[in-house]
C-alpha cells in the first residue's frame, strides 16, 4: 500500500500526457501512478466498496486510453482526466440502476444495501465532513480540495460554467458552515461530525 | 464559522494520505501496454467550428438551390443584412458549443440548454423587429410544411457535424445531442430564410423559429436513446492476473 501527495505540478502532467499520446509507456505509467490514487479517492467517496472503486478506476483508465487523442496539448490535463472519470462514474451508476430495474430486484437491493453498514475504513475525514452535501456539491469540493483544482478547472471537469461552479461552492460552504458549527469542528481539527 | 476556517478544515482533510494497492495500478499499466501507440490529437476547436459553419452553410444553400431562393429574393436589404449575419453568429456559437461538448475538459462558456434558449430568443427578436405583416394566411398548413422542410434539412446538418467530430468523446451525450440538434436547427432556419417567400410575422415567428427547438429536442432524444442502449451493455473490466 502506498500514500500519495494530492497536490502536484500540473504542468508536468501536460507534458506527460503529450508523451503518452506519442506512445511513451514510461509517461503512461507515471500518469497512472500520479493520477490513479486521486481518481480512486474520487470514486471511493461515492461508492459502497473499495472493490467498486478499484473497478471504476480500471474502467476509467481503459476509457482514458481509448480517447487519449481527445486531449488537446497545452490544455489543462487534470480537468480532462476528471471529466472522463466523472462520466464513467455517472455511467456506472446509471447502468447499475438499469440492471437492477431490469431484474426487478431494485427493492430487494435497496433493503440489502440499507442493511449493510459502510465499511469504516472507507470513510476518511473529508468523506465525513462532506456527508451532508448533495452529490454535485460534494463533487466540486472534492475536486478543489483533493485535486487542488481551480474554479475554472472544476468547470472544465464538470462541463459546466464557472458561474455554476461558484454557485455550487457557495451553497456547499453555506451548508458546511451550519453543520460544522453545530458539530463544533475547529480549524486544524477533523473531529467526526456524527 | 468563517470561510477561511472551513477552508482550513477541508484542506487538512483533503491532504490526508490515501491508500491504494500498487497491484491495481500495475494491472492498469499492463492492460494498456499492448495497445499503446502514437495517436493524432484532435484538430484545434476553432478549425472544427469553421467546419461546422461550412457544413451548415452548405446544407442551407444546397436546400435553397434545389427548392429556389424565393425568400432571399423577397427580402429587402435590411432584412438580408440582419438575418444572415445573425444566423452566421448563432451557427458559430452552436458549432463551437457542439465541438466543446465533444472534447472532455473543455471550458463551456454557455450550457447547451442556455444556447438553445439564447438562439431561439435572438431569432424571435430579429424576426419580430423585421417582419410587420401580421396576416396569418394558411397558418397551419403552410407552417407545418415549413417546419418539416426545416427539420429535414436540420438532420443532414447535424449528422455531418457529428461526422466531422466523430473522433471526439462526449462526456455528457445528451448535452452534445442538444447542441448538435441546435446547430442542425439553425441550418434548417437558414434554408427556410433563403427559400420561403412567406414573410408574414406569425408564420416566421412560430414555424421557422420552431425548427430550432424541435431539432434540438430530437438531437437530445437520439443521444439519450443511444445512451440508454449503451446502458444495457456490460461494463468493461481488466481481469486480474
Amino acid at each position: 500500500m502506498k500514500a500519495f501527495e494530492p497536490m502536484h505540478s500540473d504542468s508536468s502532467l501536460e507534458i506527460l500526457m503529450a508523451r503518452y499520446q506519442q506512445g511513451d509507456y514510461a509517461a503512461a505509467t507515471d500518469l497512472i501512478e500520479r493520477i490513479g490514487p486521486q481518481l480512486h479517492r474520487f470514486f471511493l467517496a461515492q461508492s459502497q466498496s473499495r472493490t467498486d472503486a478499484d473497478d471504476l478506476l480500471q474502467e476509467t483508465w481503459l476509457r482514458i486510453h481509448k480517447v487519449r487523442h481527445t486531449y488537446r496539448p497545452g490544455e489543462p490535463a487534470l480537468p480532462w482526466f476528471y471529466a472522463i472519470a466523472r462520466h464513467v462514474r455517472v455511467d456506472h451508476h446509471r447502468k447499475s440502476v438499469w440492471t437492477a430495474l431490469g431484474k426487478r430486484q431494485l427493492e430487494a437491493m435497496t433493503k440489502e444495501v440499507a442493511a449493510v453498514p459502510r465499511e469504516p475504513d472507507h470513510a476518511d475525514g473529508l468523506d465525513v465532513l462532506l456527508a451532508p452535501l448533495s452529490e454535485s456539491q460534494r463533487e466540486v469540493i472534492e475536486m478543489m480540495k483533493v485535486a487542488g483544482m481551480s474554479l475554472e478547472e472544476v468547470a472544465r471537469a464538470t462541463s459546466s460554467t464557472v458561474g455554476s461552479v461558484k454557485q455550487r461552492v457557495h451553497r456547499a460552504y453555506k451548508k458546511l458552515r451550519v453543520t460544522m458549527s453545530a458539530a463544533g469542528v475547529r480549524t486544524g481539527q477533523s473531529e467526526e461530525l456524527s | 464559522m468563517k470561510d477561511q476556517e472551513i477552508d482550513g478544515v477541508l484542506n487538512n482533510a483533503g491532504r490526508a494520505p490515501h491508500d491504494l494497492a500498487p497491484e491495481v495500478l500495475q494491472r492498469i499499466a499492463d492492460s494498456i501496454k499492448p495497445t499503446l501507440r502514437p495517436v493524432r490529437p484532435l484538430p484545434p476547436p476553432w478549425a472544427m467550428t469553421c467546419g461546422m459553419l461550412l457544413i451548415s452553410a452548405a446544407v442551407s444553400l444546397a436546400g435553397a438551390a434545389r427548392a429556389g431562393f424565393f425568400g432571399f429574393e423577397k427580402m429587402d436589404i435590411l432584412e438580408r443584412l440582419l438575418i444572415l449575419p445573425a444566423l452566421v453568429i448563432l451557427v458559430w456559437m452552436a458549432g463551437s458549443e457542439f465541438v466543446h461538448a465533444m472534447i472532455p475538459g473543455s471550458l463551456r462558456r454557455i450550457s447547451s440548454g442556455a444556447l438553445l434558449g439564447f438562439g431561439t430568443t435572438a431569432l424571435l427578436i430579429v424576426f419580430a423587429f423585421l417582419f410587420r405583416d401580421y396576416r396569418s394566411d394558411h397558418f397551419f398548413s403552410a407552417g407545418i410544411a415549413c417546419l418539416l422542410v426545416g427539420f429535414l434539412h436540420a438532420i443532414p446538418a447535424a449528422l455531418l457535424g457529428w461526422l466531422l467530430i466523430r473522433r471526439g468523446f462526449a462526456v455528457n451525450s445528451v448535452s452534445a445531442g442538444l447542441a448538435a440538434g441546435t446547430l442542425g436547427g439553425l441550418a434548417g432556419v437558414g434554408m427556410l430564410e433563403l427559400h420561403c417567400p412567406n414573410l408574414q410575422a406569425a408564420h416566421v415567428l412560430v414555424w421557422h423559429v420552431a425548427v430550432v427547438p424541435v431539432s434540438a429536442a430530437a438531437g437530445a432524444l437520439v443521444a439519450w436513446s443511444l445512451r440508454f442502449r449503451a446502458g444495457s451493455r456490460p461494463h468493461e473490466r481488466i481481469s486480474p492476473k
